[in-house]
């Protein structure tokens, strides 16, 4: 009985080893061009020092121009590095493609722009919904589109990548997530479209998958957040900018599909693998050989929140 | 193994949430967007045959007078239509009101256009998300408050329509699939915000379905989405009696066929299931599936590789 597994798993990692699709790829940063949306503040701007010091050149698109500017400055001061800065909106496709034909040839794209409200449908304005889709949906589709075809076109062959900051709400919804997580589980699908579409052009996807993060963002929201999202939301640990930032350029680099952030994103990751790519055999392995138990963890957290959302509510009733 | 099987049953049985739930059609108000023609049309009919007084809301008058008609004919039921486009959220809340307290909402409208990112006019792609996603919000929203102060606390249910394009994204998808995987984001935080007043969100994931609308995107369809997908598809009105049977049930996830059922179980992620024995399927056979997921990613992409190898030589 115990022998099965012995004999199996060593057999099922050569086989994993041979079937997994896309193949691995290497995607370096250092002296290529890195251009981060939404790169003023919070993860994106995380994202560009940390590209900069690794010896990457760094373009950064966001709304504002004093806060692209304070961005430029203290990317300067930290790491003596000069980014290029684009003033635009990604709900405008003109304005975007614009800045893209004037920041060059792109190697690694980061389409990180987001925004997020949480609330009730029942409470939240159709004006929100539709912001979160337009800035987080829409919006990384006019940014991709202005960026492909000069990506396609790119005369130094190597491995290029179109990375996209989803989040572990794109993972799993939850209660007030429903605009955001509908913007952030729709990046998968156009991920996971996307990969295919442009595998033969050596240009490769990864979507990253970040929990509760420290940002300017993040304190905006807090302050309006359902008081049992949070309840909910407390499962997951939170982390800084940096620390994501990190994960998700070695993501990046190594070419990983999807790019978990911390230890319960990594056991989402899993649980969530579904039918997406896998590059990594030993990932592979580790997806087929856990999964079962982690869609089993994922029954208790649904009898944990659910049980936590039926309370909440016997609570709420008795005031 | 055997006592390990009872034992996951067991458990399964006493924490699968939310908790099953039966919901009635039968002399209730069954409200369907995109019910004019198509998938819509054919849960309309399988609805009206089982008893439920249905409204079908669509854009085109002309359409809704046909279905009316041809539901007449089969049912001898008169259906109420509703002619508003569903990015307008102020006609279809009035649409909503008109047609009064709605127990079975079916968000089934959609359109598609398959085509490579690269190729696809974002117009285009603006259309799909407007229609499929922001459109299905408008829809939740006009018909929530109603429901949620309904007098008759008879369990109710919001039905969306996603895909199986919504369970794994296909090349010539991206902007159809973008859509459809968020209706999945959109239902499991919607069933967090509803449980407390008995409203149950169920989220259908049809294949191919031969409908006039695949007609239409067949004729664009990039010749690697063709091979890829292949050229059947199910009929309308077996799509139509499973959503029907799924509502009824208060699945959370429906998918309508075999490879649907094991695409179901390879995406369970953290979604809710509430029927223990389907949780214990989905515990014991998602390693089995991940494993088949991975052998579909390699044949997928090797179907692509050599379609550009062939196009090169050519």
């Amino acid at each position: 009985m115990l022998l099965f597994p012995v004999i199996l798993f060593p057999f099922l990692l050569l086989l994993l080893y041979f079937i997994v699709r896309p193949r691995p790829v290497n995607i370096p940063i250092k002296n290529r061009h890195v251009f981060i949306t939404g790169g003023s503040s919070g993860i994106g701007l995380a994202l560009a020092h940390q590209a900069a010091s690794q010896g990457a050149r760094v373009s950064l698109l966001a709304r504002s121009l004093s806060k692209l500017e304070e961005a430029k400055q203290s990317i300067r001061l930290s790491s003596g590095v000069d980014v290029s800065i684009f003033a635009a909106d990604v709900r405008d496709h003109d304005a975007v493609q614009k800045a893209i034909n004037d920041a060059g040839p792109i190697d690694v794209l980061v389409v990180n722009q987001g925004v997020f409200v949480p609330q009730e449908l029942e409470k939240q304005g159709l004006d929100e919904v539709k912001f979160m889709i337009d800035v987080n949906l829409m919006g990384s589709f006019n940014v991709i589109k202005a960026v492909l075809p000069l990506m396609k076109e790119r005369k130094d062959r190597g491995p290029t990548s179109i990375a996209l900051m989803s989040s572990q709400a794109g993972q799993v919804g939850v209660y007030g997530y429903t605009a955001y997580s509908a913007s952030k589980f729709g990046l998968r699908g156009l991920a996971e479209a996307l990969q295919q579409e442009v595998i033969a052009d050596n240009i490769h996807v990864s979507l990253i998958f970040p929990p509760d993060t420290d940002t300017p963002g993040f304190e905006q929201e807090s302050k309006v957040r359902p008081e049992l999202t949070t309840i909910l939301a407390g499962s997951s640990g939170s982390m800084k900018a940096d620390e994501v930032a990190k994960k998700a350029l070695d993501g990046i680099k190594s070419g990983s599909f999807i790019v978990p952030c911390n230890f319960e994103g990594q056991m989402l990751a899993i649980a969530t693998a579904g039918l997406s790519p896998q590059r990594s055999f030993l990932m592979a392995f580790i997806e087929v050989a856990f999964i079962g138990i982690f869609r089993l963890v994922a029954l208790f957290f649904q009898w944990n929140w659910y049980g936590s959302i039926e309370q909440w509510h016997a609570k709420k009733k008795e005031k | 193994m055997v006592l390990f099987a009872l034992l996951l049953l067991l458990l399964l049985y006493f924490i699968v949430r939310p908790r099953p739930v039966t919901i009635p059609i039968k002399n209730r108000h069954v409200f369907i967007t995109g019910g004019s023609i198509g998938i819509g049309l054919a849960i309309a009919k399988q609805a009206a045959s089982e008893g439920a007084r249905i409204s079908l809301l669509a854009r085109s008058l002309d359409k809704l007078e046909e279905a009316k008609q041809s539901i007449r004919q089969a049912y001898q039921v008169d259906v109420a239509i509703f002619a508003a486009d569903v990015r307008d959220y102020d006609t279809v809340q009035s649409a909503i009101k008109e047609a009064g307290p709605i127990d079975v909402l079916v968000v089934n409208h959609g359109v598609y256009a398959i085509q490579e990112l690269e190729n696809q006019g974002l117009d285009v792609v603006k259309f799909m998300i407007d229609v499929n996603l922001t459109g299905s919000f408008n829809v939740i929203k006009a018909a929530l408050p109603l429901m949620k102060d309904r007098k008759d606390k008879e369990p109710a249910s919001i039905a969306l329509m996603s895909s199986m394009a919504g369970q794994v994204g296909i090349y010539g998808f991206a902007a159809y699939s973008a859509t459809k995987f968020g209706l999945r984001g959109l239902a499991e935080s919607l069933q967090q915000e509803v449980i407390e007043d008995n409203i149950h969100v169920s989220i259908i994931f049809p294949p191919v379905t031969e409908t006039p609308g695949i007609v239409e995107a067949r004729k664009n369809m990039p010749e690697l989405t063709k091979i890829i997908v292949g050229s059947g598809g199910m009929k309308a009105e077996e799509i139509g009696k499973i959503t029907v049977n799924g509502i009824k049930s208060g699945s959370f996830g429906i998918p309508c066929n075999f490879l649907g059922q094991t695409f179901a179980i390879a995406t369970a992620g953290v979604s809710p299931q509430r029927s223990f024995l389907m949780a214990s399927l989905e515990v014991v056979f998602a390693g089995l599936s991940r494993f088949g997921g991975l052998l579909f990613q390699w044949n997928l992409y090797g179907t692509i590789e050599q379609w550009h190898a062939q196009k090169k030589q050519a």
